[in-house]
Order: structure tokens, then sequence, then C-alpha cells
């Protein structure tokens, strides 16, 4: 017993419950709709989930941090706007000019967000409110109301999201997914490895042990919610890739499904702890289920969005009620291994009157 | 002696109504464990905390080696080598324990090596005999472990002087050994360590010198061998019985409430008492005895888990604070910032929220115009120096925002009515309007619990003490055997004559 809880930690017990729960997904939708096998249902599924990780990379550095970024949707919005714009304008534009473009543009606002909460000490719930409504209307204004169509967007753009890496029959593994996957291995290693990512942890963990360790906890937020920004601009960039038309609602709406995946995927809301492969799970998971429920005629489309908040509201209550036990559990069981002090779990605060 | 480290001189601090420390100097030499001793509210808290930057002082001069030096916050103690170990360990639960130990040095390195990382902290962990897993989480672990933790951490950040305030309050008997094993290391090794503790025989055993602090004063600094407890405990009591209201003879009724081997699980335990209608019964200890904690499960906001409870001849078992004020027992609160009051609103609000049920009208609106007169009326009574009863409760003086606080509680027309620290940080005046009020009420026939760590106070108001050390009652003194040298032996453990200690 004690070998084998020493094998399966709780976190990893929540990854292995999502890769079932995907699974349960995917079968009951296999038994419900026709045809559900498709290879391109599975292709539609990988290229939603590429641009939703971009995205909840950037939100789980935020979110561990103890922070959360409500303007991603817009932040992803405006830049493919912005982005497609430009390249409508001017054809001859490098894929690669582009690409730096809408990750700058993303930043920039990114750094707004960050010098707001960082040093001006507004909670991120309420910056990132205020900047969600801003910067789309900053869109709105912009745009004047045109919409970008893909007819004058270059050739390379349009056909980006159909080249693929390798194909198994029908089945294509897509170069925006494999890029999608990269930036996520690339994260999880800057979390492990960099100081700046350990930094988060304790941050997130302890606001306040991490002010009196004499960690620079406003420019480790700072550079958190940058990244964030502009991660959720190469977003935006694989979103006007993908659409190619582009209006001023691009992108509304979608920072709940970012909370959400990243939420179901076992980053915890209050920060602390979380993993790039959980918010990869939470991805594939949201993206799975919002996919297939397009093609399930039973449930109307706005029933999607009160699905996606029943699923982050029973994934933090699950977190907070099943997996604190488990982990103070496991903390606890392996401590009596360790030595022959009793031990007593972290004293929470005595709550008020 | 060599020369010391760390001077503190003249050091001088003031909180609005209080001098916390004024004029002290402490200087501490490597390789000596110094002890400092005093009541609660003598200053050694405010103390330790100019030393790592938490506060400021308005006066004096600290010396490293010689050299003045500025600590303005928590890093540059640390890059002064001064670290300090609270009573609650400031820990990060998601972290393992070698992050933990090097969450606060300065990397050389662009990426993290966790190999090294774990040898390293496995390294100081075997230099202290501490047997942890260093890729543990922290989340989980044992108090004496964290501070064995905190201890590595200030170690692998080259400390020289380590404050430990109360290290051992919560430590079994085993773990004490384990981390004076650790701090008479330290000490081998040259650090300066300030240790802080109310248990006497803990200082006598570890300690080389002995300082007393008193009312934010330095008494004394001595040897361990020219110190006895008696000596120790004279200069922490000291002073004259200031002149405070004196506890007025008032017929006792009948028994209001009477509690019998009260305990809940790691707060306190067999704790029994009886309070009569109109008697004081002071509970006296010091920090960390647990009295709060006795209070609250009266109250109801922290149950007991075992225990009888017999008031007004019916036993009973308070579940909930409602169910308390409903029995007419009334509990205000130490922690007037944070508990007591909500400062943004109005005294009157502040007044009547706990029974605001009965000032409102047929269609549920709330009365205003009877809120305001109860107000005023406590205004009166218990003279509460504002303009108007709709300032603002945060805009008062401390003694003032007592006073709102007891109207509060007294609006609930309370049997038995429990007063925790009713005289913290309020100045002479209002603490001596405090004490008529108490009087007053008993003399109404209330019966008050008084939870007071102000000496003279207790001894003064009192009919009865009980002593709490720790969780554990010590004693009940009579009002004929107060004295205050024999309730701080009891509060600090010393057991009176009787049992000597192991």
């Amino acid at each position: 017993m004690k070998t084998l809880k020493r094998l399966i930690h709780p976190d990893q017990i929540r990854e292995l419950v999502l890769v079932l729960l995907i699974l349960l997904i995917v079968l009951f939708f296999g038994s419900q709709i026709e045809n559900y096998y498709s290879p391109r249902l599975f292709n539609r599924i990988t290229t939603s989930v590429a641009i939703l990780l971009v995205v909840a990379v950037g939100q789980t550095l935020v979110v561990i941090m103890r922070n959360i970024d409500l303007s991603v949707g817009a932040i992803v919005g405006f830049t493919a706007y912005f982005v497609g714009q430009q390249l409508a304008a001017n054809n001859d534009m490098s894929p690669i000019t582009a690409v730096l473009l809408a990750i700058g543009v993303g930043g920039l606002m990114g750094l707004v967000n960050g010098l707001i909460t960082a040093y001006g000490r507004v909670p991120a719930i309420i910056t990132t409110l205020g900047t969600l409504a801003i910067y789309r209307t900053i869109l709105v204004d912009f745009s004047d109301a045109q919409t970008i169509i893909t007819s004058s967007l270059p050739a390379w753009l349009v056909e980006l999201p159909s080249k693929n890496l390798v194909e198994f029959g029908n089945f294509d593994i897509r170069w925006m997914f494999v890029w999608a996957v990269l930036v996520v291995i690339l994260f999880q290693l800057v979390m492990t490895y960099l100081p700046w990512g350990r930094r988060l942890y304790a941050i997130g963990s302890n606001p306040d042990a991490a002010a009196q360790a004499g960690l620079p906890v406003e420019r480790t937020m700072l550079i958190a919610f940058i990244l964030c920004g502009a991660l959720s601009g190469l977003g935006g960039f694989m979103f006007l890739a993908r659409f190619g038309n582009i209006t001023v609602v691009a992108g509304l709406g979608l920072e709940l499904q970012i909370v959400a995946a990243v939420v179901v995927g076992g980053v915890n809301i209050f920060g602390g702890s979380g993993t790039m492969l959980g918010a990869l799970l939470g991805t594939i998971l949201i993206a799975t289920l919002e996919q297939s429920l397009l093609r399930w005629a039973i449930i109307s489309e706005f029933w999607r969005d009160a699905l996606l908040g029943l699923l982050i509201l029973l994934a933090v209550a699950a977190d907070a009620v099943i997996l604190d036990r488990l982990r103070n559990f496991w903390a606890r069981t392996e401590v009596e291994t360790l030595s022959d002090i009793e031990a007593e779990p972290l004293k929470e605060t005595p709550h008020a009157l | 002696m060599t020369k010391p480290v760390l001077e503190m001189q003249d050091i001088s601090k003031r909180f609005d109504m209080t001098q916390a420390l004024d004029n002290v100097s402490l200087a501490l030499y490597p390789g000596e464990i110094h002890a400092l001793l005093g009541e609660n509210g003598a200053g050694k808290s405010t103390l330790i905390k100019i030393m790592t930057g938490i506060y400021k002082a308005d006066s004096g001069r600290v010396l490293l080696d010689d050299q003045p030096v500025t600590i303005q916050n928590a890093l540059d103690a640390q890059t002064l080598g001064i670290a300090a170990i609270q009573q609650e360990p400031m820990i990060f639960p998601d972290l393992n324990v070698a992050e933990n130990i090097f969450v606060s040095r300065r990397q050389r390195s662009l990426f993290i090596n966790w190999r090294q990382m774990y040898r390293e902290a496995e390294k100081i962990l075997a230099q202290l005999d501490i047997k942890l897993d260093v890729r543990s989480p922290a989340r989980g672990l044992t108090l004496a472990a964290q501070q064995a933790v905190e201890i590595a951490k200030a170690i692998s950040l080259n400390v020289r002087v380590l404050i430990m305030d109360e290290p051992t309050a919560s430590l079994s008997a085993h773990e004490v050994r384990q981390l004076f094993k650790l701090a008479m290391a330290l000490r081998d090794q040259g650090v300066a360590l300030l240790f802080i503790s109310h248990r006497m025989e803990e200082v006598f055993e570890i300690a080389d010198r002995i300082t007393v602090f008193r009312d934010g004063q330095h008494i004394s600094t001595r040897l361990r061998s020219e110190v006895t407890t008696e000596s120790a405990i004279r200069d922490m009591v000291g002073r004259e019985i200031e002149k405070i209201f004196a506890k007025a003879n008032v017929e006792q009724g009948k028994r209001l409430i009477e509690v019998s081997g009260l305990s809940k699980d790691q707060a306190f335990s067999d704790i029994s008492f009886d309070v009569h209608q109109g008697e004081v019964l002071g509970f006296a200890g010091l920090v960390g005895a647990r009295r709060t904690d006795v209070g609250l499960a009266l109250f109801g906001i922290e149950p007991a888990d075992e225990g009888e409870i017999v008031f007004e001849q019916q036993k009973i078992a308070i579940h909930s604070p409602v169910q308390a004020m409903k029995l007419g027992i009334a509990y205000v609160t130490e922690d007037r910032r944070q508990l007591g009051l909500s400062m943004p609103m109005s005294i009157v609000t502040n007044i009547t929220l706990p029974k605001l049920r009965e000032y409102a009208s047929s269609v549920g609106l709330v009365d205003n115009q009877a809120e305001n007169e109860v107000a005023n009326r406590f205004k009166e009574r218990l003279s509460i120096r504002t303009p108007s009863v709709e300032l603002e409760a945060g805009k008062l003086s401390g003694g003032n925002q007592q006073k709102v606080m007891l109207s509060k509680w007294l609006n609930t027309k309370p049997k038995l009515l429990i007063l925790d620290e009713p005289t913290r940080g309020i100045d002479v005046g209002a603490k001596a309007e405090v004490h008529q009020m108490i009087n007053d009420l008993a003399a109404e026939g209330l019966g008050i619990i008084l939870i007071s760590s102000d000496m003279p106070e207790v001894i003064a108001m009192s009919d009865r003490i009980l002593v709490m050390r720790e969780g554990r009652q010590m004693g009940v003194f009579e009002r004929a055997e107060f004295d205050q040298e024999r309730i701080l032996t009891a509060a600090m453990g010393q057991t009176i004559a009787t049992e000597s200690s192991t």
C-alpha cells in the first residue's frame, strides 16, 4: 500500500481521471452520433485544441500565481483582427513578421494587465474584467465594423491550418497542433527548470511568505501577465489562420473555455499547483466536448456554455473537497513513513465570526 | 567575550497609545543562546520585528559588526544574515522541502539543477541531523518539521543571528529535544541565537544569558548562573500594582454556568469552572495559553469536543453563536479590527448588527429611528465620545471602539459576558471606564469571564482567577490567594512546589 501510494500521487490520479473522462466522452458520443469516429471530426478537434491550448498555457502561468486573466478572449480577437488587417493590406509580409507582430501586440496588452495588477495593486479579476471590455471596444472602434475576409489574406496563411506533419490515413497531425504541443513542452520545462517558474509556484502557494523570503513578487507577476498576453496573441494568429473571416466578435467569450480548460486540468484556482500537462488534458476535454456537442442535435448551442460553467464549478468543488483531502492524506502518510513524529496538516487560519 | 555580532542601541518604538519599546538596548554575541523574557506586551515581539525589518524603529541604532546598518525590509535582514523562526513557520505548502530551503537563494545559473539542489539540501539536513525526504512536499509536514526546514533555510543563507520566537509552543516534548539539539549545534558553529519562550525550564536549560523586558523597557541582562526562576519572575512582574478600579464586592446570585472537563482537540483539555451571577472570573495566562479558545467554545464558534456545560441548571451543548446568544451568552473578541467591528460601518449599525431583526418593521425594513435611539442610549451610558452615532466605527479611538463593541454585545442582553482582552491597546482613562463598566455589570447580576493578559487588571477585577497554560488548567485562585508572582509562576508552568519538572 505504501509503495503504491508513493508511486501514484493525488495529482496523477486527477490526470488519470481526466484521461478516463475524455475516453468516456468519446465513447458516449460515439454511441449517440452517427459516423462520430470520422477523420473530419478528429481534425476539427485537434485544430480547436491547438488554439485553445496556447492561450490556456498563458492562463496557467497566471492562475498558478493566484491570479486570473479574463481579457484573453479580447486579446485573441484583437490580435486576430489587427494582424489580419495588416496582412490584407500587405500580402508580402513574411510569416515570421506576422507571428511576431501577433505576439508583440498580445504581449503589450498583457503588459498593461500586469502593470495595473502588480504595481497598481488592483486585483487581477477586476483589472482584466476592465481590460476585457476596453480591448474589445478598441477592436470595435479600430475595425470600423469592417470584416476581414479570407480572400484578402495571403495564400500561405489560408493554407496553414490544413498543413500536416504526418497523416495516418485521413487522420492528420497538423502543424498547428504540433506547435501548440511544443509550446506546452517549452513552458513545462520553464516551470520545472527556471527559477522564475518555481517562483510562480512559491508566490501562489503563500504570498506572504514569498514577500518575507525576499522574492521579487511584483516583477514575477508582471512577467506572467506579459507572457499570458503574448501567448494569447499567438492564439489570435492561429485563430486568424483557422477562420480567415474575422469580425469584431472574434474570440468573444473565449475566456470561459480557457478558464474551464485550465481549472478542469487541475490548475488550482487558489494558486500554488498545476502543470502544463494538466492544462493540455483539460483543453482536450473541453474541445472534445465542445466539438461533439456541435454535432449532437439534441442539445442547443446555448446549452454548451452552461455545460462549460457546470464543468468549472464541478472541477473547483472536486478540488476543494476531494483532492485537498487526498493531498493531505498523502502528505501525512508520507511523513509518517519518514519519521516518528506525529503528523499534523497545515493549520487553516481561524475563520471569522 | 568577543565582540557582539548584532547590537540594538537605544531602540524606541511607539504605536498610537502605547510605547512598545522605550530606549531598549540588546547585544548578541556569536556562539551564545540569549533568552529574552517578558510578559505579554513587554516589547519582545516589537524588537524582533524591528530586527527583521517588519517594523521601523522610531529612534535608535542597529550595529552589525560595529557598523551601523539599516534594515528596511525582509530582504535587508536576510542579506545581513538575520533570520527569524516564528511560532507559525512561513512555509510554502506546494513546494517540496528542498525548494523551501533554497527559495530565497539567489540563483547563479540559469537553470535549476534539481539533482544538485536535492544533494545540497540533503547535505544541510544531514549536517543538522534532520531526517526528512527533501523531495516530499511541505504540505503536511509537522510543525516541528516545518521549523526544521526553516532552520535549514537560515543555514543555507549563512545566518549569523537566528531569532526563535516561541518555537516550542506547539511542539511535543520529543520535538523540543530535537529543536534544542539543533539550537546548540548552531551555537557551536558561532551563530547568535535569540530565544524567546514562556517556558522557564526551557530557558534555564538552554540559555547562556537571560534578558528581561518589562513594559517596553530593558530590566536586566545576566548570565544564566546569576539568575533564578524567582528573580526572573520578579523582574518580569516588578511593577507596583497600578491604582486601578478594584472589583466591588457584589452579592453573588445563582450559579449561572458550570463547566466540567471541557476539552477540544489541539486546543485545550479538561477545563472546569463555574461562574455565578455578579461574579467576575478572571482567566490568566501567557500567549498560547488557549484562553481565547475556551471563550470561542463557550460562544459556539469553535465548539468543544468533550465536557459538560450546565447553563442555568440546564445541561446543554453549544453548537453555534446564534444558540449561545439565545441562551444569553455574549463574547467580546480581543481582535477589534478583524473580528470585533466592521470599521467602515457606522457606530449605530455596528451596535444593532447582532439583533438586527428586532429593528425590522412588519414589512421587513429596518427602523432607523429605533436603531438610533438604542445607539444613543449606549453612547450616554458608556460615554462613547463621538459627535454622532452615525460616525464610522473606524474613526474612533481604540477605547471608544471597545465601548462600541461592548454596546453591541450588551444590546443582546446577555447573562454571561465573556470579555477577551477588553483593555488591550486603549489608554489609561478608557481602561478605567471599562473597569467601572465591568463593576456596574456585575452589580446588575451579570456573570463575567474576564480573559486578560494584564496581570494587575485580572488581580484587581476578578473574584477568582483561573490560570491556564498551553491548554491546561493550572489552578483556580481565590481572592485571598491573589499574588502576581504566584499566578505568573503557575502560568509559566512552574507547577507550584509540589511537582518537579522532568
